[in-house]
């Protein structure tokens, strides 16, 4: 059973039949979201049950497309692409259980979420670099609708610098796909992933335009202006899906496109890419702590976050020894994993307190713990996973990051002075949204209802789940990146 | 291997019991700590026997998580275990009109449990872990009264300023698994050399976070936010002890330069916080000073080279001073302060509780046969005997005078104001905390059996040590029963008592900066923002407003290619409905239209639909384009 194609493509299937229905009323279109990523999420995990296998992509899907060009329909999974997967089937499902309140065009709302799904999980599977470029395209269009549909007061002006900052920064990515077809004859990223493809010049170049894009993406310093804003008026479950699934996109590429495809480019270039990581790390982290309002506060951790995502790929092509080299790609294939989990609850949290409250203010609330405890509690728990607390999800990933670091280029050790920042920025957001003299306009706020808690229950879980036994997941991720590493 | 996990989850297992519950807190905990205390003497007895205890659990690859029970840590355990399980008897007692019990049990349950952890790591990473677990629970303990004016604050600050030094041990750990290729702890202790040097500089700022030495002290004053038998856990024997357990664990690997730097800040803090113990206005305060001081003179044994004298000091000052916390948090329970005007006179409404808290002032002191007279013998003997002995020893003479002097006030002031009448009885508060001023009476006793299992031999010390530490316990507790502060102290009480602030403390020097920092890069964002994306949108959208005229082109084109590629396809087109395909399409494009519309009604004219719906068609018709071959 091609479980790979029936994931990638039922949610907008579900999508289009939803279109067809007669009855598009509200209650219809979420049991049709919840039905359909339901099912995919299943069928991920089904993906997870077969499993991958060392140095090489598994469950491979092919069907002639364009043979012309040496274009094909090619979906596979490894030990890069497949945690990101799940964690995308999983948000979607997550998502789409939180957006069952939203009554405003929910038919409308529903296809864009579920034709998101489907952009994302083939950007994640695709194999084919055309194919990949456009889940990559089509989910931009998604999450433009999406902000300026569903979002907030400023929604149109966020929805237009998200788009055409992402739509520019991509173009540069075609360049680079074009490039290395032209050098290859093929679109097969399986060819391109050996990293002989280009030399020289042509491959500086071909570097050159891919973290332009992925730089968007991810988004690093200085070209990250357009994330704060997005987040902000993005509704809650659109600030999940780009945080938790679409800025990955931005990470996941740097891996698969610029780790793998141009590694000696790369490795020439990794003290650059290296400090864009570092000052990513380090900016994000103040940015943050300027924020009195939460949702940006949590969006700049983003920028923070990614950067040692950044930071984990350069010394992955810096350093020497291929034991640090593993470790350092660990660390940051599943800190893309967590930040996922942990920024997904975090976002949730937040639109959970924004619905209640209106307001998203850190000085406008206190003393809300007394009030709502198991808000409360699921945020601190959160919070303190975001500033990497060991026996939560960012740790493993983190102390991995920063481990490799120390040993492979030991002055990008400067970034970890970012996590007492991250530990203040958070604290502070604590003390003063939770903790103090309550607040009475808050006084009968109600605490979270059952669907709520199993929108962020999940979440919580695997985020103790990982920081206490990484093991389940980490493993095969080591199974791919001991092979990328060497 | 399940007596070490016996020590470790019998609390955490105990601390989530009680939260899940909610019910019976007290009953979960006291059967918790009593668990976890059997599993920390059954691992005690059994590493007497001389072998190790160990376990290996798997982490991430290449470095799981090690757990080690040596006489060094299984002694840590116990001293750890007993003085939980007094603390929560008393506890029991002292919380027992609090609503919330069931997370203050909890919480102090899990704390216990991460500490364990730390005691027992056998590897870096599990010591980074629960070193900063421990962080994290003592951040929800401080802050157990959280709706309290003042206690957020206490419990960030105790929190940051933690977390800054752990930067230290992060480091540490990176460089030491780094060079041996194995976060083993006993393995990387054979490290040499400059990296060890490094590396023993950068524990030692770890460890003067946690310990809270100068000039890292500010935050264990402001802990007293929480509840007593918080502050008798955390000074005695978990929280603020991590970090000298941490320079004992690693002594064999420092170097002479990292012994210098550990005596210097150890010396400096024995004085410095002993002066702030003296100038307090408040016994909870002069008790956590207190504490300070005596980690100083800890770190003056480590910096001398005799680990094991700070060892023994570390556990008599865990008896002593969870007693003697306990003992304020019962004066406290009558007179609802701990101001020491109002404590005035406490001491005699208790007879009982007052003599109990003498004898572990005493012992802290240094009077014979109390505990710490042994202990801190220990520590005269290898200040005396250390290369540095012409300013170590007069450093930790100096300390030792002052805790006399300042448990001397704080007894006068106790036993010399009127009585008020008697109140409850505690019968709870008075079993925990009457163990341990039992322990702190005794436990010198122990201590030569214990040299010989530790495998360590102090010199035995001739009369000059033992003559000149019991003067200055008795010059310090004559100093302080009969002089006021003031008289003692002369100009210095006032900068005492502000917690001698360098240049403003780390709030001026930390603080303000980093906060400043981050305001510039917030103004940076918004000039990239304003100046340079915004700018460009704008632009961006007067170039493609040009070609909107061409976008029923564009799509026309695209639908066109649909067909095209279609037929290439052959075969497969072959079995396609055509009516579905073109249904869908047209069902899309219309719904994209529809989309389209609505998303123009909300722009606010910057720029036109058309290039919304134009790409969103392309993309979506690419998307179909590319399902269609695999599902019609």
């Amino acid at each position: 059973m091609p479980l790979l194609t029936i994931a990638t493509f039922l949610p907008i299937l579900a999508g289009l039949a939803l279109m067809a229905l007669p009855d598009r009323s509200t209650k219809k279109a979420h049991t049709v979201s919840i039905a359909a990523t339901g099912a995919v999420f299943l069928i991920t995990l089904g993906i997870w049950a077969r499993g991958i296998v060392a140095g090489d992509f598994a469950q491979v899907e092919e069907i002639a497309w364009i043979p012309a060009i040496g274009a094909a329909y090619r979906l596979g999974v490894d030990g890069l692409s497949l945690p990101l997967v799940l964690l995308t089937s999983l948000l979607f499902l997550l998502s789409a259980l939180y957006s069952a309140r939203i009554g405003e065009r929910a038919a409308s709302y529903v296809v864009l979420m579920l034709m998101l799904e489907t952009a994302s999980l083939g950007t994640f599977m695709a194999l084919d670099g055309l194919l990949f470029y456009v889940f990559f395209e089509v989910s931009l269009v998604g999450m433009y609708f999406m902000i300026a549909g569903w979002g907030y007061e400023e929604r149109q002006r966020a929805a237009l610098m998200f788009f055409l900052y992402t739509l520019v920064g991509s173009l540069p990515l075609l360049l680079a796909i074009i490039g290395l077809y032209l050098g290859s004859g093929t679109f097969d990223m399986r060819v391109w992933v050996e990293g002989t493809t280009l030399g020289g010049l042509p491959a500086m170049l071909a570097l050159i335009a891919m973290l332009v894009t992925f730089a968007v993406k991810i988004p690093a310093f200085p070209v990250h202006t357009w994330l704060p804003a997005a987040h902000v008026q993005a509704p809650t479950a659109g600030s999940v899906i780009l945080a938790g699934v679409m800025l990955k996109f931005g990470t996941y590429g740097l891996v698969r496109f610029a780790y793998q495809m141009t590694p000696e480019a790369f490795a020439q270039a990794g003290q650059v890419i290296l400090a864009f990581g570092v000052v990513s790390a380090l900016y994000g982290a103040f940015a943050a702590l300027a924020q009195s309002d939460l949702k940006k506060m949590i969006a700049y951790t983003s920028v923070n976050h990614m950067g040692y995502v950044v930071m984990g790929v350069a010394i992955a092509a810096l350093a020497t020894e291929p034991r640090i080299r593993t470790i350092a790609l660990d660390g940051a294939t599943l800190q893309m994993v967590s930040h996922g989990l942990v920024t997904g609850a975090l976002f949730f949290l937040v639109g959970m307190l924004q619905d209640r409250a209106h307001t998203r203010g850190i000085g406008d609330f206190g003393g809300l713990l007394g009030r709502v405890p198991w808000l409360g509690w699921a945020f601190i728990l959160s919070a303190f996973a975001s500033l990497g607390l060991p026996g939560l999800a960012h740790f493993p990933a983190e102390f991995q990051i920063f481990l490799a670091t120390l040993n492979g280029m030991p002055w990008g050790l400067i970034a970890i002075l970012a996590i007492v920042v991250t530990a203040a920025l958070y604290l502070r957001a604590i003390a003063g949204v939770f903790l103090g003299e309550m607040n009475d306009k808050w006084a009968d706020m109600p605490d979270l209802d059952r669907r709520e808690k199993l929108v962020v229950l999940p979440l919580l879980v695997l985020t103790v789940l990982i920081g206490v036994a990484p093991g389940w997941l980490i493993d095969m991720i080591h199974t791919t990146m001991t092979g990328l590493g060497n | 291997m399940i007596w070490l996990a016996l020590t470790i989850l019998a609390p955490l297992g105990a601390g989530l019991t009680a939260l899940a519950l909610r019910r019976a807190p007290e009953a979960i905990a006291l059967i918790g700590a009593a668990l976890g205390l059997a599993g920390a003497i059954a691992l005690f007895a059994g590493v007497a026997g001389g072998t190790d205890i160990t376990a290996s659990l798997p982490f991430l690859p290449d470095l799981p998580i090690r757990l080690v029970a040596s006489p060094l840590t299984a002694t840590l355990a116990l001293v750890v275990a007993t003085v939980a399980a007094m603390v929560l008897t008393y506890a029991a007692g002292y919380m027992a009109q609090d609503p919330e019990r069931p997370r203050f049990f909890g919480t102090m349950l899990m704390f216990v449990a991460a500490m364990q952890l730390l005691v027992l790591s056998g590897d870096w990473i599990t010591l980074l872990a629960a070193w900063e677990m421990i962080g994290f629970a003592s951040y929800l303990l401080i802050g157990f009264w959280h709706g309290r004016n003042g206690v957020p604050g206490a419990a960030m600050r105790a929190f940051l300023y933690t977390r800054t030094a752990d930067l230290g041990l992060y480091l540490a750990a990176f460089l030491l698994i780094g060079i041996a290729g194995t976060s083993e702890i006993s393995a990387t202790l054979a490290t040499t050399g400059t990296p060890a040097l490094i590396a023993g500089l950068l524990l030692l700022f770890a460890a003067m976070g946690k310990s809270a030495q100068v000039p890292m002290q500010d935050w264990l004053m402001r802990a007293m936010a929480g509840p007593t038998p918080v502050s008798a856990l955390l000074h005695s024997a978990t929280l603020v002890a991590a970090g000298a357990i941490l320079l004992i664990r690693t002594a064999p690997m420092l170097p002479g330069g990292a012994l210098l730097a550990i005596g210097i800040v150890g010396g400096a803090t024995a004085v410095i916080a002993g002066l702030m113990a003296l100038a307090a206005t408040d016994l909870k305060r002069l008790l956590a000073a207190s504490t300070a001081s005596q980690y100083g003179l800890m770190l003056i044994a480590v910096g001398a080279g005799v680990p094991i004298a700070a060892l023994l000091h570390l556990i008599a000052h865990a008896a002593i001073k969870s007693a003697l916390f306990l003992g304020a948090g019962v004066f406290q329970h009558d007179r609802e302060s701990t101001d020491l005007d109002t404590l005035a006179g406490a001491g005699r409404t208790r007879p009982g509780i007052f003599a109990g808290f003498a004898v572990a002032a005493l012992a802290l002191a240094g009077l014979p046969p109390l505990a710490a007279f042994y202990s801190k013998d220990a520590i005269l003997a290898a200040a005396l005997d250390s290369p540095s002995a012409a300013w170590l020893l007069p450093l930790a003479l100096a300390g030792s005078v002052l805790t006399g002097a300042y448990m001397g006030r704080a007894l006068k002031v106790l036993w010399s104001g009127t009585p008020e009448k008697p109140h409850d009885p505690v019968p709870l508060m008075a079993v925990g905390m009457g163990v341990l001023v039992a322990l702190a009476a005794t436990l010198g006793l122990v201590f030569k059996p214990l040299e010989a299992m530790l495998g360590a031999h102090l010199a035995e010390p001739g009369w000059i040590v033992p003559a000149m530490g019991l003067a200055v316990g008795l010059a310090g507790l004559a100093l302080g029963w009969l002089l006021a502060p003031a008289r003692l102290l002369g100009p210095l009480l006032a900068p005492a008592r502000d917690g001698f602030p360098i240049a403003g403390g780390l709030d001026a020097l930390v603080v303000r900066p980093a906060l400043a920092l981050a305001r510039l890069c917030d103004r940076l964002d918004s000039w990239i923002i304003r100046r340079v994306v915004l700018g460009g949108i704008v632009t961006g959208a007067q170039a493609l407003s040009h070609r909107i005229e061409r976008a029923e082109y564009w799509l026309l084109a695209l639908v066109n290619a649909v067909g095209r590629l279609n037929l290439s396809l052959g075969q497969i087109s072959l079995r396609t409905d055509r009516d579905t395909i073109d249904r869908a399409i047209f069902g899309l494009v219309d719904r994209t239209v529809a989309l389209g519309t609505r998303a123009r009604r909300l722009q606010s004219g910057l720029i036109h639909r058309e290039m919304a719906m134009t790409v969103a068609g392309i993309a979506l018709v690419t998307g179909v384009l590319l399902a269609a071959p695999l599902f019609f």
